[in-house]
């Protein structure tokens, strides 16, 4: 069976053994500027300075939040 | 002009940009310009992975204009602590403009579910400014949990209808010792004059501004409209009447008989 994350509600797969195996290699992956984003895994808050340190694990539900426009 | 003290920071403009519905960044950061603004509101939202996102972050130079993050989108207490709590993780500051609004039609704040939120978030340290409705109890029940201001509505976000809630906006101004931010529902520089006449602190502008024919001009206006709302309350008003009282001198007419 192929590892999968939940990214932002929606059931991501990927290649047996090539899930990213931490948050920024994932960000990588899906080209994501670091700096712009702030991420839960589930529902934990991780901070910018942590992102190469926290580990993935399949079935994990990962939230990548970035400031728009608003009142 | 007098400036304004929100929790540690002081303000010279009394005028708060939000930065949504513009037709492009570039619009925006020139509008924000063009305000005099020193603090604009953001939103959270997630990132689309299918495809690129703009980064808003890089039109906003936060060397001049202090990101007050909102919690827009959050319909309860609960959400909106997540999304405050995202937000600090994000900016790194701890203001935030908390609103929580369940009924996505008026956009109307839940009250109960906002001082809910305002008490643990002050708990946690943030600065908070609440956006209300015109409740003179929600807002002097805000103020005792520590809120950093009080942001009664003036109507409907994005309704442009004014200052629909003047009297228990009077109210609230009356009774605060937080600063007033009149926020949501100001269509017109006029508006924001209004409110700034009846003692508010300070308004927040965002729909009046980005859908304007030419959003750098209104804010312009409004940047106008606010400073002369303010010089006009510290000036204080003249005294309204029923009856006419004549600006001329009432003797020496170029007549004879006494009438």
């Amino acid at each position: 069976m192929h590892p999968t994350l939940r990214i932002n509600g929606m059931e991501k797969q990927f290649p047996q053994d090539r899930l990213p195996k931490t948050l920024a290699e994932l960000l990588a992956e899906l080209k994501i500027d670091q700096a712009t984003v702030v991420a839960e895994i589930d529902g934990h808050i991780i901070e910018r300075k942590n992102f190469a340190a926290a580990a993935l694990q399949p079935g994990q539900s990962i939230e990548l939040v970035r400031f728009v426009g608003g009142g | 002009m007098d400036t304004l003290k929100i929790a540690d920071r002081e303000f010279s403009s009394r005028l708060f940009i939000g930065t949504g519905k513009y037709a492009s960044s570039a619009i925006m950061a020139r509008a924000i310009a063009a305000s005099g603004t020193q603090m604009v509101t953001v939103a959270l939202r997630r990132v689309d992975i299918e495809n690129e996102n703009d980064n808003l972050l890089a039109a906003i130079d936060r060397t001049k204009y202090l990101l007050l993050p909102n919690t827009s989108g959050a319909r309860d207490g609960a959400e909106a602590v997540r999304l405050a709590r995202l937000a600090r993780a994000a900016s790194g500051i701890r203001w935030v403009k908390l609103e929580v609004t369940p009924d996505p039609y008026y956009l109307l704040p839940d009250g109960a579910e906002t001082l809910k939120a305002a008490e643990i978030l002050v708990n946690e340290g943030f600065v908070v400014l609440p956006y209300i409705n015109a409740d003179p109890i929600l807002a002097k029940r805000l103020q005792d949990v520590g809120t950093a201001t009080v942001m009664p509505l003036a109507a409907p976000i994005g309704s442009n209808q004014g200052l629909q809630t003047r009297a228990s906006i009077e109210i609230i101004i009356e009774q605060a010792t937080v600063p007033v931010v009149v926020d949501a529902g100001l269509g017109l520089p006029s508006h924001a004059a209004e409110a700034m006449e009846i003692g508010a602190d300070a308004v927040l502008v965002n729909t009046a501004i980005a859908a304007a024919a030419d959003p750098v001009a209104m804010a312009t206006a409004f940047k106008f409209a606010v400073e002369a709302g303010r010089l006009a309350r510290l000036a204080g008003g003249a005294p309204r009447q029923r009856a006419a009282s004549a600006s001329s001198p009432l003797t020496g007419f170029l007549r004879n008989d006494n009438r």
